[in-house]
Order: C-alpha cells, then sequence, then structure tokens
C-alpha cells in the first residue's frame, strides 16, 4: 500500500465536493426547517422516539428492509426488487467498503469526504496481499451489482412490462438529467478504476478491464480526464437531487424516522407533509393501481402526478387530483415508499375551504341517559344502509335468529357517521356531527356499538372517542355468531367471490372474518386482485368530481376482476359497493348479511324456545 | 312494383303498426316481428292516456284493426330477430322461429323498456309491499290484480325514478312521467277521494298541449300537494305503512310522510333485448343507450346506416303522438329511400 499523491488532493475532486457540500447543507437546512415546522407536541414525539430503544430498532430494521433491500418491492416484482436493491445496496456497500479502506490504510485522511470515493487514484495497492484482494474482490463485486442495476434501469426506460409495470411515469426535465447523470456514474468509476488498474491495481473485473483497454491506449493521458467525468457526473447528481425524483434516496429514511415516531400530516404541503412530498420516487407503481386509469387520458389522476403538482406548487392541478381522487387507499398500501397521498389529499381539501355557515339545528338527539348494559348492541345503519333496506332487514332477521339484544339506533333516522364530511375536507362539518352522534351512543348505555357500513365503521374506530365500547363490522359480528353457534347457516353450494369494500380492507384491515363466513354458505372464489390489492367498486363518496363515465368505467373493470373466476353471486359487505355493483352487473350482487340471512337455518331459534 | 318490396319492421308496438300501415297503404309489403305473443307493445298495458284520458285499449284496437285487415301486411309474434345480414341492396333476417325473409329496408321500432324500480333500492320496490311502479298501478286501474292495500288514506308519487339520475346511469328526462304522474294522480284521488295524495317532484315538465290544464285540474280540483323535493328514502314502520323521507327544497326543510302506498314513476330505457339486434346492425348509441339519428332535425327518421330507418321510443323517450308521427315519417323516408329519391 502507498500513496500516490503526497497532498492527498488532485483539482478533479473539487466537483464532486461542490455537489456533496451543496447536498449536504440542503438535507440539513430540509431537516431543520421540517423539525421547526413540526407541532411542539410532534416534536416532542419524534425526540422520544429517537430514544427509545424499541422504535431505534424499529428504524433500523425499517431503513434497512425498504431504503437498502426494497422488500416491498420484491414482493411485488423479482426483477423490480433486484433493480432497485442492486443500485441501493450495491452503492451503500461501496461507500462502507470505500469509508473501510480509508480506515485501515490511511487512518490520516479521514474526513475527508472524497478519499473513499476517489480511493483507487490516489492509493496504490497490490492484490497479491490477502487484505488487497480482498477488498479488490469486495469492491468489484459491489460495482457490478449496481451496474447490473443500471443496465436493468435503462432497459426498463424502452420496456417497462420486464418489471411488471404496464405504465410508467413520463419523466421530467430535472428527473431525466439526474437519471443520465446516475446511469453515467457508475460505467464512469468503472473506466476510471480500470484505467488506474494498471498503477493501483484492481480485482476481477477492472483488471481483465485494463490489460483489454491496455492493448489499445497506450498512454496514459485518458487517465485523468475519466477521472474528472467520474467526478462531475456525481457533482451534476448531487447537484440535480433537490430537483429531481432521486430526492427520495435520502428523504426516505427520514420519512421511516418521523413515521415510526407516529407524527401525523396536519398540513397539505408543510412539515412533514413535506417529507411525505420528497420521499415520493415518481415509480409510477401507483398508476397500474389507480382505479380511474382505466383509459391512458387518466393517467394524470394517479397519486404519482398528486405528488408532482404538489412538490411544484401547482395549486389548479393539485387540487384537480386531489378532489378526483375515489380515496380508495390502494396506492398507499402498494406505495414501496409508504407516501400516504390519500391523507395529503384530504389535507388538501381541508385548507383555505371557504364554506357557507352552517346551521346544526336539525341534529337532534335524545337526551335520555338509559342504564349501562354491557350484552345490549347497539345497531347503527347508517345513511347508506337505511338507502339499501335488504341489508338492515337482513341484519333484523339476523340479530333475530341470535337471539341478541339489540336496539336500532337510527332506524327513525339518525345523524351521518361524518365520514362523508372528512373525506371531502370539512373537518369542522364533521367534528359537529361527531360529537351528537357520541352523545346519542353514550346515551344508549349499549356495550357494542354493530355497523353494516365499513364507512361508518372506519370512522367510528378512527374519530370518534367511545370509551369502553366495542365497535363491531357485522362481517366480523356474523362470524363471530357463526364461529360461537349462535345460528347456524347451511352451505348452497353456489360459487361466491367476495369483493373487499376499500375501507374495510385497505381501511380497516378486515379481510378474513368475511371469508371465513363465505365459506359456510358457499364456496368462496377469490378475484383476480384481491385483499389489499382489491379494485374500487367506482362508486366511493371519496371522489368529488370524477364523472358518471369514470365512475362507470371504474365499476366495469372492478366487476371484471370479481368475475374473472366465473362466480354465480357476487358477496360485498359494503352498502355502497352493493349498489354501485348493482347498476352493472350480470350476477347477482349481495350484501353479506342479506346471504347469510337467506341461508340461516332455524336450528338455533327452536333451541331458544 | 313495390309490392314485392319487404319492409321489415322490428317490434310491434305503436310505431311499428302505425308504419306497417303506412307502409302497405305505399304500396310495400310490411314485415312485423314481434318478441311478445300480443302486439301492441306498453300500451297493452296502459289503462288510459294523457292529456285527455282516452282508453289505451280503443287507441290500440284502431291501431291493430287496420293492420290485422290488411292481406299485404304480415305479422309475426313470439319471435325476435335472430340473425341480421346486410346483402347489397337488402337484408337477410333470419327470425327465432326459423322463418327467413329478404327485406328491402329495416325499420327500427323497439322502443323501450320501462326502469326496473328495484334498482333503486332506497325506493324499497321488491322489499316492501306496498311500494308498486307507475305501471303496476296502471294495470291495477285496467282491472288486473290488486293493489296492495284496501283503502290507502296517503299516497305519493315519487317522479324521475331512474330518470335524471346519473347514479342509477340514467342522465336523460323520460319525458312523459311528468304528466303521468298527474294523470295517476287524478284517477287514483277519484277512486279514493279522502285519501291525501302527494306528488315529489324535481321540477314538472308539463310540456305538452292540455298538460298545464291538467296540472292545475289536480291541485285545485282534487287538492293533490306537490312538493318539490326528492325523496331520499323508504322505510316501514312496525304496522307495516311506509314512512317517506324526502326534501321539501321550497320550504327548505326535510320532511317526513306516513303513507299507505308510494307509486314509483319508472322512467324509459333503452330495450335490453335489443342490444343483439343494435350490436348485429353496428347502429350507434348515445350515452343514454337510444339510437342515434343521422340528422335529428330534418331526417330523424334515418341512420347512419343504408336501409336502416328508426321511429319511436327508441330514439329516446317520446309521448304517443310523437311516436305515431315518426312512424308516419318513418314510411315516408322510407317510400322516398326505395324510390331512390332525394331529399
Amino acid at each position: 500500500m502507498k500513496e500516490r499523491i503526497i497532498i492527498g488532493f488532485d483539482s478533479f475532486v473539487i466537483p464532486f465536493m461542490v455537489g456533496m457540500i451543496f447536498i449536504l447543507a440542503y438535507c440539513i437546512i430540509g431537516l431543520v426547517r421540517i423539525i421547526c415546522r413540526l407541532e411542539p407536541s410532534d416534536r416532542k414525539r419524534l425526540f422520544i422516539s429517537l430514544v427509545t430503544p424499541k422504535t431505534i430498532l424499529k428504524n433500523i430494521r425499517d431503513i434497512i428492509c425498504d431504503c437498502l433491500l426494497h422488500v416491498k418491492i420484491f414482493r411485488r416484482n423479482l426483477m423490480l426488487g433486484y433493480m432497485h436493491a442492486s443500485i441501493a445496496f450495491g452503492w451503500f456497500m461501496l461507500i462502507v467498503i470505500g469509508h473501510i479502506e480509508v480506515w485501515l490504510y490511511t487512518p490520516h485522511r479521514q474526513g475527508l469526504l472524497y478519499y473513499p470515493v476517489f480511493f483507487r487514484y490516489f492509493v496504490k495497492e497490490t492484490n497479491h496481499t490477502l487484505k488487497g484482494a480482498f477488498f479488490f474482490f469486495l469492491m468489484d463485486l459491489f460495482l457490478l451489482m449496481v451496474l447490473s442495476g443500471i443496465g436493468i434501469a435503462m432497459f426498463k426506460r424502452i420496456r417497462s412490462s420486464i418489471v411488471g409495470m404496464r405504465r410508467t411515469t413520463r419523466a421530467s426535465l430535472t428527473d431525466t438529467i439526474a437519471m443520465y447523470a446516475l446511469w453515467a456514474i457508475f460505467p464512469l468509476r468503472l473506466l476510471a478504476e480500470s484505467f488506474t488498474a494498471g498503477i493501483s491495481g484492481g480485482g476481477f473485473l477492472t483488471k481483465p478491464m485494463y490489460w483489454l483497454f491496455h492493448n489499445f491506449l497506450s498512454k496514459d493521458y485518458h487517465i485523468l480526464p475519466t477521472w474528472w467525468a467520474y467526478s462531475i457526473a456525481l457533482g451534476i447528481f448531487f447537484f440535480m437531487l433537490p430537483f429531481s425524483r432521486y430526492m427520495h434516496i435520502p428523504t426516505e429514511a427520514v420519512l421511516i424516522v418521523f413515521r415510526n415516531a407516529g407524527i401525523k400530516i396536519r398540513h397539505p404541503r408543510k412539515g412533514y407533509s413535506e417529507l411525505q412530498i420528497y420521499s415520493c420516487s415518481s415509480c409510477g407503481i401507483c398508476i397500474d393501481a389507480c382505479p380511474m386509469v382505466t383509459h391512458k387520458k387518466n393517467i394524470k389522476y394517479s397519486s404519482v402526478y398528486f405528488m408532482r403538482f404538489l412538490r411544484r406548487k401547482n395549486r389548479k392541478k393539485t387540487r384537480e387530483i386531489a378532489d378526483k381522487c375515489l380515496m380508495c387507499g390502494k396506492c398507499v398500501a402498494i406505495c414501496p415508499v409508504g407516501v400516504d397521498s390519500c391523507e395529503l389529499k384530504r389535507k388538501f381539501r381541508n385548507a383555505d375551504k371557504a364554506l357557507p355557515a352552517r346551521n346544526y339545528d336539525l341534529l337532534e338527539v335524545s337526551e335520555e341517559k338509559k342504564p349501562a348494559e354491557k350484552d345490549k348492541i347497539l345497531y347503527y345503519a347508517g345513511c347508506m344502509t337505511q338507502l339499501t333496506p335488504s341489508i338492515y332487514k337482513s341484519m333484523e332477521k339476523i340479530l333475530g335468529a341470535a337471539g341478541a339484544d339489540y336496539e336500532f339506533l337510527d332506524r327513525e333516522g339518525g345523524i351521518c357517521c361524518g365520514r362523508p364530511l372528512l373525506l371531502s375536507g370539512n373537518e369542522e362539518a364533521a367534528a359537529e356531527l361527531i360529537r351528537k352522534n357520541t352523545e346519542a351512543i353514550m346515551n344508549s348505555g349499549a356495550g357494542t356499538l354493530l355497523l353494516s357500513c365499513p364507512i361508518c365503521y372506519k370512522v367510528f374506530r378512527e374519530n370518534y372517542d367511545l370509551k369502553g365500547i366495542r365497535i363491531m363490522h357485522h362481517t366480523v359480528y356474523i362470524d363471530n355468531l357463526i364461529k360461537e353457534g349462535k345460528i347456524s347457516v347451511k352451505n348452497s353450494g353456489k360459487n361466491l367471490v367476495y369483493h373487499d369494500p376499500c375501507e374495510l380492507g385497505r381501511g380497516s384491515g378486515i379481510y378474513d372474518e368475511p371469508r371465513n363466513t363465505i365459506s359456510m354458505i358457499g364456496n368462496l372464489k377469490e378475484a383476480a386482485e384481491n385483499r389489499k390489492s382489491s379494485i374500487c367498486c367506482g362508486g366511493s363518496l371519496g371522489s368529488l368530481t370524477l364523472s358518471s363515465e369514470d365512475r362507470a368505467a371504474v365499476t366495469k373493470h372492478s366487476l371484471k376482476n370479481l368475475t374473472y373466476m366465473n362466480p354465480e353471486e357476487i358477496i360485498t359487505a359494503c352498502p355502497l359497493c352493493l349498489k354501485t355493483f348493482g347498476t352493472y352487473s350480470e350476477i347477482p350482487v349481495k350484501d353479506i348479511a342479506t346471504a347469510v340471512a337467506g341461508n340461516i337455518t332455524c336450528k338455533n331459534k327452536k333451541d331458544k324456545e | 312494383m313495390n309490392r314485392k318490396k319487404n319492409i321489415l319492421i322490428a317490434g310491434a308496438g305503436p310505431a311499428g303498426l302505425e308504419a306497417a300501415y303506412r307502409l302497405s297503404m305505399m304500396g310495400f309489403s310490411p314485415i312485423l316481428v314481434e318478441k311478445e305473443e300480443m302486439p301492441g307493445g306498453h300500451l297493452n298495458k296502459w289503462d288510459r292516456l294523457f292529456p285527455e284520458r282516452e282508453a289505451a285499449d280503443e287507441i290500440l284496437e284502431r291501431l291493430l284493426s287496420r293492420v290485422k285487415n290488411d292481406v299485404n301486411i304480415k305479422i309475426f309474434t313470439s319471435s325476435y330477430i335472430e340473425q341480421i345480414n346486410e346483402l347489397n341492396d337488402s337484408y337477410n333476417v333470419i327470425l327465432s322461429t326459423g322463418v327467413t325473409i329478404i327485406a328491402e329496408a329495416v325499420l327500427i321500432t323497439t322502443g323501450f323498456d320501462l326502469f326496473n324500480a328495484s334498482r333503486k333500492e332506497e325506493y324499497g320496490y321488491g322489499i316492501y309491499e306496498r311500494v308498486i311502479t307507475n305501471a303496476d298501478l296502471e294495470s291495477w286501474f285496467k282491472g288486473n290484480g290488486k293493489i296492495p292495500v284496501e283503502n290507502p288514506q296517503s299516497i305519493g308519487f315519487v317522479h324521475c325514478v331512474g330518470s335524471r339520475d346519473e347514479k342509477a346511469g340514467n342522465r336523460h328526462c323520460s319525458k312523459v312521467c311528468c304528466v303521468t304522474a298527474v294523470k295517476q294522480a287524478i284517477e287514483i284521488k277519484e277512486i279514493f277521494p279522502h285519501a291525501t295524495v302527494y306528488c315529489f317532484y324535481m321540477d314538472l315538465r308539463m310540456f305538452g298541449r292540455h298538460y298545464e290544464d291538467m296540472y292545475l285540474e289536480a291541485q285545485q280540483k282534487h287538492g293533490i300537494r306537490f312538493i318539490r323535493g326528492r325523496v331520499s328514502e323508504v322505510s316501514e314502520n312496525k304496522e307495516g305503512r311506509l314512512v317517506v323521507k324526502a326534501e321539501d327544497t321550497l320550504a327548505g326543510k326535510p320532511v317526513k310522510a306516513t303513507m299507505d302506498l308510494l307509486v314509483l314513476m319508472a322512467g324509459m330505457t333503452r330495450p335490453a333485448s335489443s342490444a343483439s339486434l343494435y350490436e348485429q346492425l353496428d347502429l350507434s348509441m348515445d350515452e343514454d343507450g337510444f339510437l342515434r339519428q343521422s340528422d335529428a332535425i330534418l331526417n330523424g327518421q334515418s341512420n347512419h346506416r343504408k336501409g336502416i330507418f328508426v321511429a319511436g321510443a327508441c330514439t329516446g323517450p317520446k309521448t304517443l303522438p310523437d311516436t305515431i308521427h315518426e312512424a308516419d315519417s318513418a314510411a315516408m323516408a322510407i317510400y322516398e329511400y326505395l324510390n331512390r329519391m332525394t331529399v
């Protein structure tokens, strides 16, 4: 080992250093700004999480899995996963090993940011020693890994289908520049290291490359320009980073820390939201997932473009997409970075909305406070179930058959749960409804609140404070009744497909209970895309402006997905899905309650008598 | 010479019957194809017609007698067009009964389907006994079946069921339901003079001659109450009566009324059973599912396809007089086409 340059400096490192210092300063200032913008309670939460061992471990695990290994993308598509992991993990390892080399060989150069990057230029080594051969091998291996990833990335630009993506995002100008810089970095590094391999030594990749080039490049004039090019490519990439999608590389890790600290989105653009915005890698996985993208013209409605316009502060386009979104949450569920674009859209809807003065006098609640009875069930059908009487009639039948002690809260008219208002961004009005409903529910004395509508279910769980009351969706309630033997059902032998309603599945994580029940009353069939990937029915209250033609296209697409196994009936657990599918479906659509009520056997009723 | 020329008429409703009569008068040989056992279409199910309340039977009888007494008109009932192929200057048609026809021109008079009111589940048709449709009520007027309640005290009519309703997939206005509702409200009030009758409407589209008079008569003479606002939902109370919730947009308040009978004014939608015919002929439809006319103002009966003509409600909701006029113009248009005349 020998240092080639005594002063340890060459002017070609300048572009790299300028870019590096720029991006470091940018990131530090950005991070400080974001922390300053946080609500004091959130800031406290963040600092506490940074010293809590459990959260620290979780942070480390998440950062390794998500930022380096890209486990989520691997689960989606092996090729796409390898592409991301090879570049991220390979590059990370090059940096780490570079630093180890500096630490081992030239400890006095520690702290020079450029030294590990251009180590081969500055330090001469031979692969005849075990230590030298080991590092040469490792560095070449990881460089090869990165290069293979870059190769796939280049090919992906031509044919995105090889990584399982039908449609990808259209790159903006800055993205393109940064991308070309990124593509250039590693081939240039390979060339630079290969040219220098004759002097500084090299591994299984760089040494043969050196011999190859040596045959026709006898003079050494090309060595320094190649190092310059490598440094310039790095400099350009770092400089373009804040203006391109690659900003997700440093931001994602910070986002993970903030998210694990339990910080919530409070503003569509500022504070924590800024982390979300810069974490979006513009990968476009959400384009194929978005139910609205049934036609090419609707690509612009997908979350990736929402994030892009939000980042560019294009209010008009951001508003258009925010209002259009069905809020089905599929893009959030499959986002490899975990950007919560739905919540950002909701906050965006909420921002600077001029609302007319409202009159809440019509909201009446009975003042009478009933004694608490733990076993009493309070059934809240909700607006949408009121509009689909087949569901609550079936529920009445099931509750009757189970001999349950129940009260129908909104039989004679009730108050909306508030979720439609929340989704449309009217948080204030929603709070008023929530207050009134809470009063009515607390007055009832019931121990369980039973709901038929997933939209209500989600809001009751997340936005209500109902201490001591168990909140249940009827899918879970019915499943329990069957398991406990309180009702018995016969198997109709029909092929039934289950549609996961967005608010129940992705929204509340209920996937198995309805499936258990359906397998008791028929043969459960699965849709082509199901559970977390289920496709919105198109009737969602989430969208404020989606046209009826576009909605119809979503519904038809979703039906096609459901009927892929040729089921005889579609079973859903949401009155809104039921209604929406009913308009276009060629086969009967039923709520799970109706399907169960139709197959209930009277055995238990007799037992009771 | 024209006698040899067959003209296929798809659908023997009022438009088809009228056109067959006119075409025969012009010397052609019309062939009517009707999927039902009886010709006459929806007229068979109706009791009396607005605005003068003529008996539907009599009108139908007059339409039928002209066709039945004409040896040049052939009529195939209980059959539908299974296959239709374009030849050089004519169409080769195979009926479900196996009959093959070569027709020089085809007239589409497939009419409409009544909107399936059970699709508006919030109104409870098919769930609550006491919710019926305009067609059910008309059939009861005609003496068929019975209404679900002996002596209703309170009766409601819900306008625009499946019309002007994007969520039901129908943005269009069905045109005739407003006046039909007024007519039926008067008729039921005459049968149950002590009942209170409500009409829940969005707008009252009393566009035809004498319609406005009927509307005034309904209010002044019969005391029918008109409430501007849509019905939001219907439920059943413990006595089995209906609880109707609506909005009174004039008073700016929600209203809730208990009723004994609710009549849903189901609108007109495209005829589902004609889908295969439309597809085989490659006829273009508008978003609402009704057939497109090549020139709706001056040449409303022709289609972009050569030798295909359209008349009646298959090109959108229409009143009976309009349908009859269209059938007459279609006959003229076919005459011109077959004699190679230009307009």
